[in-house]
């Protein structure tokens, strides 16, 4: 029997401070990141301790990782990605070396215990995949050059902390022997779900998509449902394991970055995208509100001065181990100030090693807070650096490029300008697409079917598969640099939203139903507004007038509208006899 | 990783193939949810996600809050489609009866007749979808009829909560509904705009405020103990906005919604305790007959009520009998109102699953009798059980007896309008066949007119369509353009279509001309278009003529046609 269910207010405590504290960061300029963990701080037990950690506010901050890694996957097109895999491997590796050498260093010059200190310097080898995906997608960043760089090398400190997690987990390994097996186990399982994941895009997944690509709530769930059969599988890989007499563990992450990897080889990625970020955000915020949920004052503020030394000391590190060694591997100076200078954090990761570091009883409660603190620190600082990063590079350009190689690593994305955009394939775009491909050099099409889409692409044209309603798609379009746009959506949303969107010299080409959406179509400055109905009522009309008084073009009219009705090509080639001879 | 993460894992695992069934063969998604969460059931407990499903209930009732138009509650509320009112309340009492001849108690037996007499609105509007884009009369009248029934569930809620207090604190719990709706409205009118200001540009923010907003909401309504469905409904209301200026926010709250709504039905689901698999004989042969018969009167009854009722408020019996085909499922609202009452302990598990059971199955079958509506409706009719037609046909006409050598127009909107005011131009007589109510009064204006059902032979011979000139069909639906065909008339014949291969194939199965709107429209754009790029016209004076036309297109057709 079920009982009675009460809404637990927690949540509704966590939205609300954290809305508020997102406004108020919006009002003064400061990144949403920040505001979110504030609000953390102030209702967590640190301050006022409105709100403890529960289970569904953990489900939450879980599903907002694996969420942030699903989406990041999403964007990932293999063949834009393959090129730096290598570059990656040989950033990374020596960077955590370095890092972690670094991190014990500087912990045993405060007067952590050797162990500790061996502990610490694990934990802050990695920077936080929260905090630069959120803001690199936040930023628009995450699939620029730098970007991928960062997003890769995450990934691969990733599954370090999966490898270091599980060493721990097991508690304190016997020998080198363990490690080693235990490292090769979580390589061998990234492996495998890599292929499965690659081995579905190329063969399932493009048939299950394409048939359900145009209904627009079952395409969301069911790479929902995809997403999470991923993360299942890699939650409970040791429970597969178990029976082969193996103890290993996947992050939740890594398996939402490979399901999403899959899908990102589809070509309706885009418009998933849209739909699986607003849960993010919600998601993430949980995530972020509760960092600091976890801890009280005491333990968290023991080590505070100490904190606070070793970031001053971590962060500068890490942007200087990340600038050599991304300089290193032939990257421009732009690409590699902004590569390095977004991953100067402590990671949430370094909290979660030095929780499962502490039930396992390496640490003491003190410096489980000490880590905490060092990583809201190091995070929020370098949410300001991130958020900057552009300023800065532009500041300290002159000074870095003396200190660099040459770059001969860049790639850049063409963009559109001054070209055509027209808004759904349809039988009234369609005649218009040959004419906008003679006078525009490009001619993007938005459409949301995927047999649309495909006819486009044999014609040549760019085609978005997506819904103009969102906003990537709206930017992937790039509709405010373009210089003709022409909807067939009869949606008046739609239309005032392109009519918002453009500039004041574009051509808008839009279509109505109704009159007073036609006048208020105009208001809003649309040139033209195509009506179907009343075109077509206005033809019949002509064309019953020359039927009753039997006048001769009617038979001819009608015979060319038939033979229009015959053309089976996608685009017709308009005669010149359009209009018809009724019209006069 | 949590238990819960784990659930709700499994759930979306096993919801998954599920949605690709309902896809492929187009059926609605949320019988499939249900189904899923009964396999569900054997994985997860449901307590660990029934919190995660009421904010799938929460998030539910908000967006039918959202999309009201309170322009249709006024329409809705003097037209005859009140009939909705009485559908509910002769079906209602019936399912409440059968609870009681079942041996259920009163008080549970209100819940069996509540989800008897409300229909749901996703299956319905799902199902529908065509019919709204071809604006038929049935397509509007079974959404409002969905709409009065949503308003009435909600009602239902709040007084539920109600009734489990005595009998004075019910106007307390009315008067707190009202004040939570009051204060959506101020929201509404004077917070929300100042919000939205100050989110700027930022989806995400605007997105966490009405998420907040809800959660406000929610909570105010579940402080004052009255049941968060009203809630949610008041924060939906307090949302409601042109959503021009906030796409990114809308858009936002559909994903949110999806996500959790999803995580409901499957929980709904994996709440139904299995007949015969998890329980005795007797026990699963109680459960059956109560949702057996829920079923019989939600697919049988109820569709058959409705008819009666449409057609005494005159509604002709094929509209009738199609719009009532719609309503035959049990309402995602009625679920809604089970799992409350039955976490408030006000019903059993045995009758929640008969209702859970009914749910599923009806919306199913719902999908089943819209693919044969218009079948079921010629059996019934065939049958002469829709009662003889010709009389309301003949009392509501107007054709002189002498008409012949005339124009057939069908339909008389945006289109036969035009063609009534060519034919009258040239004096030549014409007869105009119709069949919305709605358009009686305009219809009347004309000089020959067949107030009946294009689909039926009747209205052709009373149109004296066989001496006719020629007949302009302007109704889109292919149902109508074939039926026409069929009666094999000698006149000429002209058809619309909406798309280009039924078109080409009503042209070779005899149609003088068949005309197709967006066709035309392509070819007038392209012209346009033309102009512009050779550089005969500039984008400023195409605006000038192009908007010209249009006021005097709006001078010359009367308001009832924009």
């Amino acid at each position: 029997m079920v009982s009675e269910v009460a809404l637990t207010i927690d949540l509704a405590i966590i939205v609300f401070s954290a809305t508020l504290a997102g406004f108020v960061a919006k009002q003064t300029g400061q990144p949403t990141i920040i505001a979110y963990i504030v609000a953390g701080i102030v209702i967590g037990p640190a301050a006022l301790g409105l709100v403890e950690v529960s289970e569904l506010t953990e489900l939450l901050s879980e599903l907002g990782l694996a969420f942030l890694l699903f989406l990041l996957g999403i964007k990932m097109r293999l063949e834009e990605i393959q090129y730096i895999l290598s570059p990656i491997v040989k950033i990374s590796i020596p960077q955590m070396t370095a890092v972690f050498l670094a991190g014990a260093g500087i912990s045993l010059a405060l007067g952590f215990t050797p162990l500790e200190s061996l502990l610490i310097g694990l934990a802050v080898m990695y920077s936080s995949t929260a905090v630069v995906v959120k803001m690199l997608t936040d930023k628009d960043e995450a699939t620029s050059l730098h970007g991928k760089i960062d997003v890769g090398v995450l990934l691969v400190q990733d599954i370090v902390v999966v490898i270091i997690l599980a060493v721990l987990a097991a508690g304190r390994p016997d020998d080198v022997a363990e490690v080693a097996t235990t490292l090769g186990v979580v390589l061998v399982l990234v492996a495998l779900v890599t292929v499965a994941a690659v081995a579905a895009s190329q063969t399932v997944l493009p048939l299950v998509f394409r048939r359900i690509a145009d209904n627009k709530e079952v395409f969301f769930l069911v790479a929902l449902s995809w997403a999470f059969l991923f993360v299942f599988v890699s939650d409970n890989v040791n429970l597969f394991l178990a029976p082969l007499g193996i103890e290993a563990y996947l992050s939740i992450e890594m398996g939402a970055f490979l399901a999403g990897l899959a899908i990102a080889q589809l070509p309706y990625s885009k418009e998933l995208q849209d739909r699986v970020n607003p849960l993010t955000d919600l998601f993430v915020m949980v995530f972020f509100v509760s960092v600091a949920l976890d801890l009280g004052t005491d333990q968290l503020l023991f080590y505070a001065q100490e904190a606070v030394i070793a970031a001053l000391v971590l962060m500068p590190v890490k942007f200087l181990v990340f600038f050599y060694l991304i300089d290193w591997q032939g990257f421009g100076t732009e690409t590699t100030f902004l590569g390095s200078i977004n991953m100067m954090q402590v990671s949430e990761f370094g909290i979660i090693v030095a929780a499962v570091a502490f039930e396992g009883g390496f640490i003491d409660a003190e410096v489980l807070g000490f880590m905490t603190l060092l990583a809201i620190f190091t995070m929020s600082v370098s949410v300001y650096f991130i958020e900057f990063n552009h300023q800065l590079f532009e500041r300290f350009e002159p000074t870095l490029s003396r200190w660099t190689g040459d770059g001969s690593f860049e790639g850049g994305k063409r963009e559109y300008r001054d070209h055509a955009v027209v808004i759904g394939y349809d039988e009234v775009t369609r005649n218009a697409l040959p004419i906008l491909a003679d006078r525009y050099e490009d001619v993007v099409v938005v459409d949301r079917t995927v047999d649309h889409i495909e006819t486009l692409e044999e014609e040549g044209y760019d085609a978005i598969y997506g819904d103009f309603r969102n906003a990537t798609i709206r930017k992937d379009a790039a509709i405010k640099k373009a210089a003709f746009a022409l909807s067939s959506s009869v949606q008046p949303e739609v239309n005032k939203a392109l009519l918002r969107e453009v500039s004041e010299d574009t051509v808008v080409f839009v279509e109505a139903e109704r009159i007073e959406h036609a006048t208020e179509l105009y208001d809003r400055g649309a040139h033209c507004v195509v009506m179907p109905p009343y075109f077509a009522a206005d033809r019949l009309a002509d064309y019953l007038r020359a039927y009753l008084e039997e006048e001769a073009p009617f038979e001819e009219a009608i015979d060319d509208d038939v033979e229009l009705l015959e053309s089976p090509e996608p685009f017709p080639e308009p005669a010149d006899r359009l209009g018809g001879d009724l019209d006069d | 990783m949590t238990d819960l993460l784990t659930a709700v894992s499994i759930m979306f695992i096993i919801t998954g193939p599920f949605l690709l069934v309902a896809n492929r063969f187009e059926l609605p998604t949320v019988p499939f949810f249900v189904l899923a969460g009964v396999i569900v059931g054997f994985f997860v407990d449901p307590e660990l996600t029934l919190e995660l499903a009421q904010y799938g209930i929460a998030l539910l009732v908000f967006s039918f809050g959202v999309d009201i138009e309170l322009s249709t509650v006024r329409t809705v509320l003097v037209d005859s489609e009140l009939a909705a009112f009485g559908q509910i309340l002769v079906v209602g009492s019936l399912g409440f009866g059968l609870g009681l001849l079942l041996g259920v108690p009163p008080g549970e037996s209100i819940y069996l007749g509540a989800a008897a007499a409300l229909s749901s609105t996703i299956v319905g509007a799902a199902l529908l979808q065509r019919e709204f884009d071809t604006n038929l009369v049935r397509g509007r009248l079974a959404r409002s009829i969905h709409f009065v029934q949503d308003l009435l569930a909600i009602l239902f809620v709040l007084v539920l909560s109600a009734a489990t207090l005595a009998v004075d604190s019910v106007a307390t719990v009315v008067g707190y509904g009202v004040g939570l709706l009051v204060a959506a409205l101020i929201v509404n009118r004077y917070l929300f705009d100042v919000v939205g200001e100050f989110a700027g540009d930022s989806d995400e923010l605007m997105i966490l405020a009405v998420v907040a907003l809800l959660a406000l909401f929610v909570g105010a309504a579940e402080f004052a103990g009255i049941s968060i469905v009203v809630g949610a409904f008041a924060a939906g209301l307090a949302v409601r906005h042109d959503p021009v200026e906030y796409l990114g926010l809308f858009n936002g709250l559909e994903s949110i919604k999806d996500f959790f709504v999803a995580i409901f039905f499957v929980t709904i689901g994996a709440l139904v305790v299995l007949p015969f698999v998890e329980l005795g004989w007797t026990e699963s042969v109680e459960k059956l007959l109560l949702a057996g018969g829920l079923v019989l009167l939600t697919a049988v009854v109820k569709p058959a009520v409705t008819t009666a009722i449409l057609i005494s408020q005159g509604y002709e019996a094929r509209t009738a009998t199609l719009t009532s085909l719609n309503t035959d499922q049990v309402s995602e609202f009625a679920l809604i109102i089970a799992i409350e009452a039955l976490l408030l302990g006000l019903l059993s598990q045995s009758v929640f699953d008969a209702i859970i059971l009914a749910a599923a199955v009806t919306m199913a079958t719902s999908s089943l009798s819209q693919r044969y509506d218009e079948q079921i409706y010629r059996t019934l009719a065939d049958h002469g059980l829709l009662g003889s037609r010709h009389e309301k046909i003949d009392e509501w006409s107007d054709v002189p007896a002498d008409l012949s050598d005339h124009v057939v127009i069908v339909g008389y909107g945006r289109q036969g309008q035009t063609l009534v005011e060519t034919c009258e131009h040239l004096d030549h007589p014409y007869v105009v066949i119709e069949n919305d109510p709605a358009r009686r009064d305009a219809v009347a204006d004309c000089d020959a007119f067949v107030f009946g059902d294009a689909m039926e032979r009747y209205t052709w011979e009373k149109a004296n369509a066989e001496d006719a000139r020629i007949v302009v069909s302007t109704v889109k639906s292919e149902f109508v353009s074939r039926r026409i065909l069929s009666f094999g008339f000698d006149t000429d014949l002209t058809l619309r279509s909406g798309d280009r291969e039924s078109a080409l194939e009503l042209l070779d199965e005899g149609a003088l001309y068949v005309s197709h709107s967006d066709l035309l429209a392509g070819q007038q754009l392209a012209k346009q278009i033309r102009a512009l790029v050779d550089g005969e016209l500039t984008p400023a004076e195409l605006r000038e003529r192009q908007q010209a036309e249009l006021e005097d297109r709006a001078d010359r057709l009367p308001h009832i046609f924009h």
